[in-house]
């Protein structure tokens, strides 16, 4: 299986008025397609900061993330606002739905701003697994939280990623709706064969995954 | 899919309601200011315009002068002009009594461009039908009335006629000393007599063409004009020629003077950084608020460029609600202040129409203004929020933007420091505040300024130094003046008068006439050049200076005498030798000697060296009927006035008889032993303050009912023509300052209210460890107040810099400015500022800080 992830020696560093904190401090990894990865760790570990910089978010201090064969510290700011609409699909803890529009207009609007349609039967098989059939003229206030969430997985893969990043995707909800959410997130990638990328926590959540990634000061142990 | 953008913009758009608000009424503003500026000034523009038009009696483009009938007959062929009429004139009716009536053949067209056309009535068709203005009706003695039978008299080719003509139509009046009467071309046609040319010979006008037009293009209008004059075998160079001219009317055709175009820009430039300062501030907030919304967007895959897109969306909705409603709040404001306006322009012309259309050029002049700064304030904010990298804004809080290294506060941590605190989260926000809330104070203590530096007495004691004046109304008619011994008072209206409660300080003033010519004045000034003029017959001497004087019979100058009693001759501005006024009037009285008054500056009083010819000592000597019979030195010098020359502003009458010079100044003693028929021209006096408004009835009585020949001038008239111009900077000034003020607030109110909503769990956060809601409350109002401690200090400073600098050097340009410096509307407004900003964080946090702890516990950045 081919790796759609791939770190070489990734530095980031922070100024911190006099000091430099090392968030990431000489990371390799390569994250193989199609896979459900979770990174652990605590907090201040350099978690979120390996996930945006795999996102293209921020540039590296040192080394190369490669990302579906592409270098993304080769790319303009505009190019990796492309790729990343493209390419990379996000879930949030806070679900960051926007307010204003419905649940389907939530779903389908990064592909509108790639002026694209969404493949019909992708978003209703999509839709259906996530159980936000009967929501989609809601507005995202009307929902649960749990079902909140389940719109922003389906809008993560709506443009069919190449890899999907998930920022505690799970943070804010009780034991059974982390449960269901982790559930849906994990049968959907499976089913559509996107790869994951989960930073968490929950252990329950990281036993679903088919690999761990524990970092600690930066680096990975 | 495009239009999920135009969805999404749709739909924020209708969430941000109170972003809309601020937002609407920022653009509104600036689009008010703009408007309301543009349409004063187009419509002062066009009212002065239109009145000068009315004043000159013409809204053409030219005018051609002493036409043949072949060279009038030639202007069929002139491709450059659209349209002319003809004018045939004949002359100026000699049987009117106070207003002047010239009498000419014209065309429907001529009317029209001249202001003659009919607007009761119609215009003349028979032979014996004539067109004019109810006033030169009435002069005339016939109420105005369309069949009414008029009397005229005028000469023409030396031949006197005399005429009863019907009225077919008749307009009102535009001027007090003019007016057009007109025939039509049947009246030509049935007195060829009177239009036989014979101007070749003898320049008499009666038998010439006359014609305005209106040209096809008024680009190169003058080289159109001089071709022209050049193929009719005319000279277009030839200086004061007599024969065939044309003239570009200026008024319709002004030349834009740069100083103009300079005074424009830069109040066009002001407004444009009002309106930056407050439009920035609102986009810079809503973006600032909308930060993290901007930061998802561009996580999920928005470009840049559509960011842009959609910000410029909603402020194109926004503009175009704000625009129209600020045009049309504009629009009225400027018509409404336009007639303050133009009130000011009514000392330097008489009945200003005022004229202010919807035009298109108001409003698309306005909006391009206001679109330009919008364009111009939302360009920084939409890329600041185009430039917003995903990450940061998801760790977005205002504090932690500075980069800086944080400085420990001095004022620790009580509710002024913590306000304080607050004021450097955003630095620039806040200058912005503190400048658009000190340009309000600026430019209201600027106003301020000038209006306080109006020398209201300076006007009135140039115009008048006397409560009241009472003249022959010829010398208020400015083609006329008093020339003519006829024109003198009667002791009638003098005694009447006279026996009028609180009647001080009277005296009659004589002065000579152009009957008077037998009595002339020598001395030492040496004459250049000497001629007859042609029109009067009266011989003329000019000095090397090009100063005039009138000659008499013996070839002496007539120059300008005035007889006075000492109670008259004190009042005035005696600088030079004796300058005790009872001495020099003994002096005088004794036949010592002669006051010499000479023109001056009208704002320092100070003598204009061109007219000073004699210097004290320097002898005068007098003629009556060739011979010398007495000789009276200079004693002393005198700055002139108005109302030392004639009455008021008008001058006419000196200027007739004596032109330049000199103007001489006797008791009446002896005045009226030179003088055989000595004529009054005018009877000055005060009145004690109780009684000033009987006097005013009376005079108003006598002159309707008694004598209609008289007039009267008065300081209280003065004194509301001068008050005018200062109540007109207050309001125009005002009304500007309280704009520019309305935006600084907004831009307060607008930071207020976001600071708040975006605060909310900052502030449940400190309520939560022991800040009660009266201490809230106090740091808040502390915050605000600290804008305006800012605001007001920047504006008091810059007040007292710009006072002493540009109001002073602007002040000083104009004779009846006396600059005078004040602080008080600064200090006004900077109070006034200050209450606002301690109020409005008590309503606002009333109102938008509302719920329970928790619930705003719970809110995240």
């Amino acid at each position: 299986m081919m790796d759609i992830v791939t770190i070489q020696h990734l530095k980031k560093f922070f100024k911190d008025g006099p000091q430099i904190v090392k968030a990431l401090d000489g990371i390799d990894l390569s994250i193989e397609k199609g896979k459900f990865t979770v990174i652990v760790g605590a907090s201040g570990s350099g978690k979120t900061t390996l996930l945006n910089m795999i996102a293209g978010l921020y540039q590296p201090t040192e080394g190369n993330v490669i990302v579906d064969g592409v270098d993304l510290s080769q790319m303009k700011e505009e190019q990796l606002t492309v790729f990343r609409r493209r390419k990379i699909g996000f879930v949030f803890q806070g679900y960051n739905l926007i307010p204003e529009l419905t649940i389907k207009e939530n779903i389908i609007f990064p592909l509108a701003l790639d002026d694209t349609r969404p493949d019909t039967a992708y978003f209703s098989n999509l839709v259906h697994l996530l159980g936000l059939c009967h929501y989609l003229d809601a507005y995202p206030y009307m929902l649960s939280g749990g079902a909140q969430q389940c719109a922003a997985i389906a809008r993560a893969l709506i443009t069919k990623p190449s890899i999907v990043l998930a920022d505690e995707p799970t943070g804010s909800f009780d034991i059974k709706t982390t449960q269901n959410v982790a559930g849906l997130l994990k049968m959907t990638a499976a089913t559509f064969h996107q790869t994951l990328v989960v930073i968490t926590h929950n252990l329950d959540l990281a036993q679903l995954a088919d690999r761990i990634v524990r970092l600690q000061d930066g680096k990975i142990v | 899919m495009k239009n999920m953008l135009n969805i999404l913009a749709r739909r924020s758009f209708q969430a941000s309601r109170m972003r809309n608000l601020i937002a609407v009424l920022a653009i509104m503003l600036t689009s008010i200011l703009f408007t309301t500026v543009t349409t004063i000034g187009i419509g002062a523009t066009e009212s002065v315009t239109l009145t000068m038009q009315m004043l000159k009696g013409s809204r053409s483009d030219g005018d051609f002068h002493n036409m043949t009938a072949k060279q009038y007959k030639a202007l069929e062929d002139a491709d450059f002009i659209r349209a002319y009429g003809l004018r045939m004139p004949i002359g100026f009716l000699t049987n009117t009594s106070y207003h002047n009536i010239e009498f000419d053949v014209l065309d429907s067209v001529q009317a029209d461009l001249t202001f003659c056309m009919p607007v009761h009535g119609s215009i003349p068709k028979a032979e014996n039908e004539i067109v004019t203005s109810d006033t030169a009706l009435r002069d005339l003695g016939v109420e105005p009335e369309v069949g009414a039978t008029v009397s005229i008299a005028f000469t023409a080719h030396g031949q006197n006629y005399q005429l009863d003509m019907v009225v077919s139509g008749w307009f009102e009046a535009t001027s007090e000393q003019l007016s057009m009467m007109w025939a039509g071309t049947a009246f030509r046609d049935a007195h060829p007599d009177i239009f036989e040319y014979t101007y070749d010979q003898d320049r008499d006008m009666a038998g010439t063409y006359y014609s305005d037009f209106i040209a096809t293009s008024t680009v190169g209008l003058q080289e159109n004009l001089d071709h022209w004059i050049w193929q009719m075998g005319g000279d277009p160079d030839a200086t004061n020629s007599d024969n065939l001219s044309a003239t570009i009317n200026t008024i319709t055709n002004p030349t834009l003077k740069p100083t103009t175009l300079l005074l424009g820009a830069v109040i066009i430039v002001l407004f444009i950084l009002c309106g930056y300062l407050l439009i920035y501030n609102v986009f810079d907030i809503a973006v600032m608020q909308e930060i993290r919304r901007y930061g998802l967007y561009r996580t999920v895959g928005m470009s840049k460029r559509q960011v842009k897109k959609l910000i410029n969306q909603q402020a194109l909705w926004l503009s175009c609600i704000a625009i129209p409603l600020g045009l049309l709040i504009g629009y009225f404001i400027g018509k409404i202040t336009l007639p303050y306006m133009v009130n000011m322009l009514s000392s330097s012309y008489e009945n200003v129409a005022i004229h202010v259309n919807p035009s298109p050029v108001i409003f698309v002049g306005a909006s391009v203004l206001t679109a330009f700064t919008i364009l111009l304030s939302t360009k920084k904010p939409i890329r600041v929020a185009a430039n917003i990298p995903p990450i940061e804004a998801f760790r977005y809080v205002e504090a932690a933007t500075s980069k800086k290294t944080i400085k420990k506060s001095t004022m620790g941590t009580s509710l002024l420091g913590l306000a304080w605190s607050n004021l450097g989260r955003n630095k620039r926000r806040s200058a912005f505040i503190i400048a658009s809330l000190a340009l309000c104070i600026v430019l209201l203590n600027s106003v301020g300024i000038a209006a306080d530096s109006v020398d209201i007495e300076k006007q009135v004691s140039y115009s008048i130094r006397t409560d009241f004046v009472v003249v022959n109304a010829v010398s208020k008619n400015i083609m006329k003046g008093f020339t003519r011994r006829e024109h003198g008072l009667g002791q009638k209206v003098i005694e009447a008068i006279n026996t009028q409660p609180g009647v001080n300080n009277a005296s009659a003033i004589y002065k000579n006439t152009l009957d008077d010519s037998y009595i002339t004045y020598n001395f030492p000034v040496e004459f250049t050049y000497t001629g007859t003029d042609e029109n009067t017959g009266i011989g003329y001497a000019v000095t090397e200076g090009g100063i005039v004087f009138n000659l008499g019979d013996d070839g002496h100058p007539i120059c300008n005498v005035y007889g006075m009693e000492e109670i008259a001759l004190a009042r005035m501005d005696i600088q030079e030798g004796e300058t005790d006024a009872h001495k020099l009037y003994r002096q005088m009285e004794n036949g010592e000697g002669v006051l010499l008054g000479v023109a001056s500056d009208m704002g320092t009083s100070i003598l204009n060296p061109a007219f000073d010819l004699l210097e004290v000592g320097d002898i005068i000597s007098v003629f009556k009927d060739g011979e010398a019979i007495m000789e009276l030195p200079v004693l002393a010098k005198a700055a002139l006035n108005g109302d030392d020359e004639e009455i008021r502003y008008t001058t006419h009458g000196p200027f007739e008889v004596g032109k330049d010079g000199l103007f001489l100044y006797l008791p009446t003693s002896i005045y009226t032993q030179i003088y055989d028929e000595p004529a009054i021209y005018k009877y000055s006096f005060d009145v004690e303050e109780k009684q000033q408004e009987t006097i005013h009835a009376f005079l108003e009585n006598y002159i309707t009912n008694v004598d209609p020949r008289l007039s009267y001038a008065s300081a209280k008239e003065a004194r509301q023509d001068a008050m005018t111009t200062r109540t007109m900077l207050q309001f125009v000034g005002g009304l500007i300052g309280i704009i520019f003020g309305a935006a600084g607030v907004l831009n307060l109110v607008n930071t207020i209210i976001t600071t708040i909503l975006a605060r909310r769990h900052e502030f449940a956060t400190m309520q939560s460890i022991g800040m009660t809601t009266k201490q809230l409350t106090r740091m808040m109002i502390w915050e605000s107040v600290y804008y305006a401690v800012g605001a007001c200090m920047v504006g008091l400073i810059l007040s007292v810099i710009l006072a002493f600098t540009i109001v002073k050097t602007l002040t000083g340009g104009i004779w009846f400015f006396t600059f005078h410096f004040t602080l008080v509307p600064a200090i006004i407004v900077c109070i006034l500022l200050l209450m606002v900003a301690a109020i409005l964080p008590v309503i606002a946090l009333k109102i938008f800080n509302k719920g329970s702890m928790v619930e705003k516990l719970r809110v995240t950045e």
